[in-house]
């Protein structure tokens, strides 16, 4: 009858079925699976003659076959450059290693284009080891090259904004250090019968830095001078800078007397930034020159407000600190004290005025210890009795010797009478 | 390079803060973040006990200051405890020895 | 400045011998002598090099503007000559560097006495009367090719798009690595050697010259070979039987026996 336990699988019937797909499979005959593989196949002799190409690599060209086989070489496919790789490196190597795999090449196509693609060859030894032919397949990269093209685009992309950043960066840098070169003078007058000298280390170009100093005319015979450090950095330090710098200048011409002049500074100071919510404050020393030219000697007058007392270098080789004891950080009172203190330089002497980016500077194993007053003393008093830019030259040495232990501004002055013996002048 | 430390403690007198380490530029803004913090009251004292502070820059220094004035203007006091020498001299240096009172240790800055 | 290590230059074979220096061709370093040295090394002291720029050459010598000439390269010849102070050698040089060797011959006579031209080409591209093998369409598409970097061994793109600089050493027969050039020197050496055209340089040649040409060149063909010879006065042309652009490469006996018998009748 129709239905009885047929209606079951059988399982004899599964396996039939098996059979039946595998037997469609096998239609797919090795010329079939050769002509239409989802690759190029070509078999050249060692010449590079071709001798079999597949129907898929000659669909790709837009060639007949009659048109390649024993007719072309398979250098005839590609392009100029790939011919050119190919007979400087390709077939060396497939000649050294009998195989070369996964090169990218690119065809030439039918109608002018080209077609990128990736390249493998083997050599087939006859019996006795000699070369007959060489096998290649050749795979379509036209996917992976537009994903490359892609990516070398973005990167492209990526390099030229980094070379925006790098060209605002530089920009910026270069306005800043034409704000910082504002803050402090070009040259130093020349003060009759004195020699001076500066230096400035800036510790970071991004950073504009808080140390400043100048000597300017007072009078016809007097002079003014101030070297100092702003607390913090950047562009509100840079204001406060040059709030500084005119506010000394302005209230020296008005009393050159140093206690004085720094006192209308705290004033000014206090007034603007107190209540601001942002104290800003400076250290400085400020002081007046006053040269007798009947004995070339070289009266000095000075006052500090919180910063390191400054040293004086005798011509006998000697040097000291010239103490300003208790004078306060000029703008954090409304009121606040300074010490003055006097002294006479002769010839052969030298006043050296610094900020701590020299004295702060990190120094020993770790950098865990700070150079120190007391160093300081005893370096400059190796060069006592020299000229001033003898003994800032020194000093401009030790800043670089302490590499990446400096982190902070330095500005030096170092003002001086000459020496009367005539050699030691020429040194200049 | 030790980092810095801040422990805040309450005492009689009014809070104590702590400081160990290195207070410089790039840590600072660490100590005016705890000042901030505080909310004195008037009449009290703020300890800066500094017995453990290894190192202290101009950053410091301003930190320093800005807490005065700060606590001036709540009408409450401001006073350093321990100050290590080093930083002893820095402060003698700007003349803020004179500005601050400065106590031996902790314990007497907060005896009521 | 250290001309052995900034041109890699080795020195090989019998030091009492006649020197022989090995030039290699654009494209590729000193290691595609490597089937003609072994014949060579019993009677001769042979020099090889990489042009800077290329092999293992020191990259921080190259200079755009002087490899943007011929003359260029023939300097470096000149100063390796110089550096090993070598009088009336015998110049082999493979394709571009053919050429090379005898722009390096006219600004140092003293240094080299003999020619080897190995698929020599003075101008790559077609012109009037001449045959070089390539429209400036090709050379056009070749250089734009090398531009993209598009060809060669497909890992080869990763360091192009990733940027990386450090590319590995060519290590002594690290398998993919023969030959292996910088891109961005390589363009430089591929627009210099396509885009010149030396053939009147040719007849100013006065020392003997061998030219070796192949049947079958994709890169020199069989009419430029003719021409180098024509060209060059008392020169001698051999054909080889050989395939392709590198006979030193695909048929080292007959092109290694050719050289032989050049340097047997010097």
């Amino acid at each position: 009858m129709m239905c009885r336990a047929d209606q079951q699988p059988d399982p004899q019937d599964a396996d039939r079925a098996a059979d039946a797909m595998f037997a469609a499979l096998l239609e797919d005959s090795d010329e079939d699976l050769y002509e239409n593989a989802p690759c190029g196949y070509l078999s050249t002799l060692m010449d590079g003659t071709i001798a079999k190409i597949n129907g898929t690599l000659l669909d790709w060209l837009g060639l007949e076959r009659e048109a390649v086989v024993g007719r072309k070489r398979f250098t005839d496919l590609l392009t100029i450059g790939g011919k050119l790789y190919h007979e400087t490196h390709f077939a060396p190597l497939l000649r050294m290693q009998s195989e070369i795999s996964g090169i990218a090449l690119e065809m030439k196509q039918n109608d002018g284009a080209r077609m990128p693609v990736l390249v493998s060859s083997v050599v087939k030894h006859g019996t006795t080891g000699q070369p007959l032919l060489i096998r290649t397949t050749v795979f379509d990269a036209r996917d992976r090259r537009a994903y490359e093209e892609e990516l070398l685009r973005r990167r492209e992309a990526a390099e030229e904004a980094r070379r925006q950043a790098e060209a605002d960066r530089a920009r910026l840098q270069e306005a800043l250090a034409v704000l910082q070169q504002s803050l402090l003078p070009d040259s130093l007058p020349p003060v009759p019968g004195v020699q001076t000298a500066t230096h400035y280390h800036t510790a970071s170009p991004d950073r504009l830095g808080g140390d400043f100093y100048d000597v300017f005319a007072l009078d016809g015979r007097r002079f003014g001078f101030f070297l100092g450090d702003v607390c913090g950095k950047g562009p509100q330090a840079a204001a406060l800078t040059s709030l500084t710098r005119y506010t000394l200048r302005a209230a020296a011409l008005h009393d050159p007397d140093p206690v004085s002049a720094l006192t209308t500074l705290n004033t000014v100071l206090h007034e603007r930034y107190a209540g601001s919510g942002d104290p800003r404050y400076c250290t400085a020393v400020y002081g007046t020159l006053d040269p007798d030219p009947a004995t070339g000697q070289l009266a000095v007058h000075l006052a500090a407000g919180g910063h390191p007392p400054v040293i004086v270098l005798r011509a006998d080789g000697t040097a000291d600190f010239l103490p300003t004891p208790g004078g306060l950080l000029v703008g954090i009172l409304p009121s606040a004290r300074f010490t003055d203190a006097k002294t006479v330089l002769g010839p052969g002497d030298t006043l050296l005025l610094y900020t701590d980016g020299l004295t702060e500077a990190r120094t020993g194993q770790g950098r865990a210890d700070l150079y120190g007053d007391e160093a300081l003393l005893a370096f400059v008093t190796a060069h006592a009795g020299r000229p001033p830019h003898a003994v800032v030259q020194a000093l401009t040495g030790l800043l670089d010797s302490f590499g990446d232990g400096l982190d902070d501004d330095t500005a030096l002055l170092a003002i001086g009478v000459p020496a009367s013996d005539p050699q030691t002048r020429n040194e200049r | 390079m030790s980092p810095l430390k801040i422990t805040a403690r309450a005492a009689a007198t009014g809070p104590v803060l702590e400081l160990a380490g290195e207070l410089d530029y790039a840590n600072v803004a660490e100590l005016h973040g705890a000042l901030d913090s505080l909310a004195l009251q008037p009449g009290q004292c703020l300890v800066l006990d500094m017995s453990g502070l290894e190192f202290c820059d101009s950053s410091g220094i301003t930190a320093l200051i800005a807490a005065r004035s700060n606590a001036q203007a709540v009408r409450a006091d401001v006073v350093l405890a321990a100050v290590p020498p080093n930083t002893l001299r820095v402060l003698r240096i700007v003349g803020l020895d004179q500005i601050f009172t400065i106590h031996p240790d902790s314990e007497s800055a907060t005896r009521p | 400045m250290d001309i052995a290590s900034r041109n890699n230059v080795t020195v090989t074979g019998n030091a009492q011998g006649p020197t022989v220096v090995l030039a290699h061709g654009f494209g590729c370093d000193q290691n595609m002598w490597r089937l003609t040295v072994p014949a060579l090394v019993d009677d001769y002291r042979v020099v090889l090099f990489d042009y800077v720029g290329s092999g293992r050459s020191d990259a921080s010598a190259f200079s755009e503007s002087r490899y943007a000439s011929l003359d260029g390269y023939a300097r470096d010849v000149v100063e390796v000559c110089e550096a090993l102070d070598l009088r009336d050698a015998v110049f082999v040089g493979h394709s571009v560097s053919a050429m090379i060797g005898v722009l390096a011959a006219g600004l140092a006579p003293e240094r080299i006495g003999a020619l080897v031209m190995v698929a020599p080409s003075p101008r790559y591209i077609d012109d009037e009367g001449y045959r070089g093998g390539f429209s400036a369409e090709d050379i056009d598409e070749l250089l734009a090719s090398l531009e993209a970097n598009y060809l060669g061994w497909s890992a080869a793109m990763a360091p192009v798009i990733m940027g990386n600089a450090d590319r590995p050493e060519l290590g002594d027969e690290l398998r993919n690595s023969f030959c292996a050039t910088d891109p961005d020197m390589a363009r430089v050496f591929a627009r210099t050697t396509f885009l010149s055209d030396s053939r009147d340089d040719l007849k100013r040649v006065t020392v003997p010259t061998l030219v070796l040409e192949c049947t079958q060149d994709a890169i020199a063909p069989r009419e430029v070979g003719a021409f180098v010879h024509q060209a060059i006065p008392g020169s001698t042309l051999v054909t080889l039987d050989a395939t392709g652009h590198c006979p030193h490469l695909s048929a080292p006996e007959a092109t290694n026996q050719a050289i032989v018998d050049f340097l047997a009748s010097l």
